[in-house]
């Protein structure tokens, strides 16, 4: 605190004794109101020097209660559906009997050999019946 | 973690601790800052108003200066806000004499808070000082802002020169110029104020 100066001539000291005298004479009403006055300040001290971890504390139940719900739902959320990729590191039972049976294994190539030499006979003897 | 946790209710004591600090602090000045804004304002609600800003801005922006730089600091952010309150009544003013219909204050209500009665001496001796302080009162309002700003935290809250000069703004030299000017006038009008 900065020092205080004694009034120094008498006419400074009676100034000094009327003046204080005039603060006692301050009403109830404004005396309440400088208390309350106070009070929001040093509140607003607290509120500026509190730790970190108590602002926190100061959050809404609200925002807590909203953000915690929204943990949860993303915590548990179903996997989304997705289409199976067209190529897997594993192979499945049923592509294993498809490659192990020869006529699966056509339908998977499109071969398709009767209609093929079917096809060809037909070419064939049309050749031959034009010449 | 343990130190953290050291470190937290460490910070809690200190913060406790200066909030005390604080609050004497501020207890011990305000019926004074009230007096002072009163005296430039000359209106109750106003100085009020002045002096809880000023509490708030010195706790909000300077709680954390050391507490022998506070009183200089309030006086001088109480100041600043007296000088806006007198500018925006100022403006105001002028605005208000243009209106062709000006409302009426509601001033003439009775508080009864406000009539309550405050611990006073006995009656002789309180009309004395009634007298006494309505004179000094009086003699203080018609002096310049300076001087009456320089009178009132010299004798009213007995800060030094150098504390007024930084709570005024200006150098000691203009403290103790004003100073002077304002223990003359007030002398010349109110003899040597005998109680």
């Amino acid at each position: 605190m900065s020092p205080v100066i004694p009034p120094t001539t008498e006419f400074e000291r009676n100034a000094r004794a009327v003046l204080e005298a005039s603060l006692g004479r301050i009403d109830a009403r404004t005396r309440s109101r400088l208390n309350q006055a106070r009070q929001a300040a040093l509140e607003a001290a607290g509120r500026r020097h509190g730790p970190w971890w108590r602002s926190f504390a100061l959050m809404p139940a609200g925002a807590v209660a909203a953000a915690l719900l929204l943990a949860v739902m993303l915590w548990h959320r179903p996997p989304a559906v997705r289409e199976a990729p067209l190529l897997e590191g594993h192979v499945s039972a049923e592509d294993v009997d498809l490659l192990a049976d020869a006529e699966g294994l056509d339908l998977i190539e499109g071969w398709d050999g009767p209609f093929y030499e079917w096809a060809a006979d037909q070419s064939d003897a049309n050749v031959q019946s034009e010449s | 973690m343990l130190a953290a946790l050291h470190g937290d209710v460490d910070l809690t004591d200190e913060a406790k601790t200066r909030s005390r600090a604080l609050n004497q602090f501020l207890a011990g000045v305000e019926l004074k800052a009230f007096k002072i804004a009163q005296t430039a304002l000359r209106h109750e609600d106003d100085a009020l108003d002045a002096v809880q800003d000023a509490m708030l801005q010195l706790a909000r922006a300077y709680a954390d200066r050391p507490a022998q730089e506070w009183k200089p600091l309030f006086y001088r952010i109480l100041e600043n806000r007296i000088r806006d309150m007198q500018r925006r009544r100022t403006v105001r003013g002028r605005v208000i004499a243009w209106l062709p219909f000006r409302g009426e204050d509601d001033e003439d209500e009775v508080d009864p808070i406000a009539q309550a009665p405050s611990p006073e001496p006995q009656p002789v001796r309180r009309l004395e000082l009634d007298e006494a302080v309505g004179a000094l009162e009086k003699a203080l309002g018609e002096l310049p802002r300076r001087q009456q700003q320089a009178f009132l935290l010299r004798t009213l809250e007995g800060l030094d020169v150098a504390a007024t000069a930084a709570a005024m703004g200006c150098s000691e030299g203009s403290v103790k110029t004003h100073y002077f000017r304002a223990v003359q006038a007030l002398r010349a009008q109110l003899g040597d104020l005998y109680l």
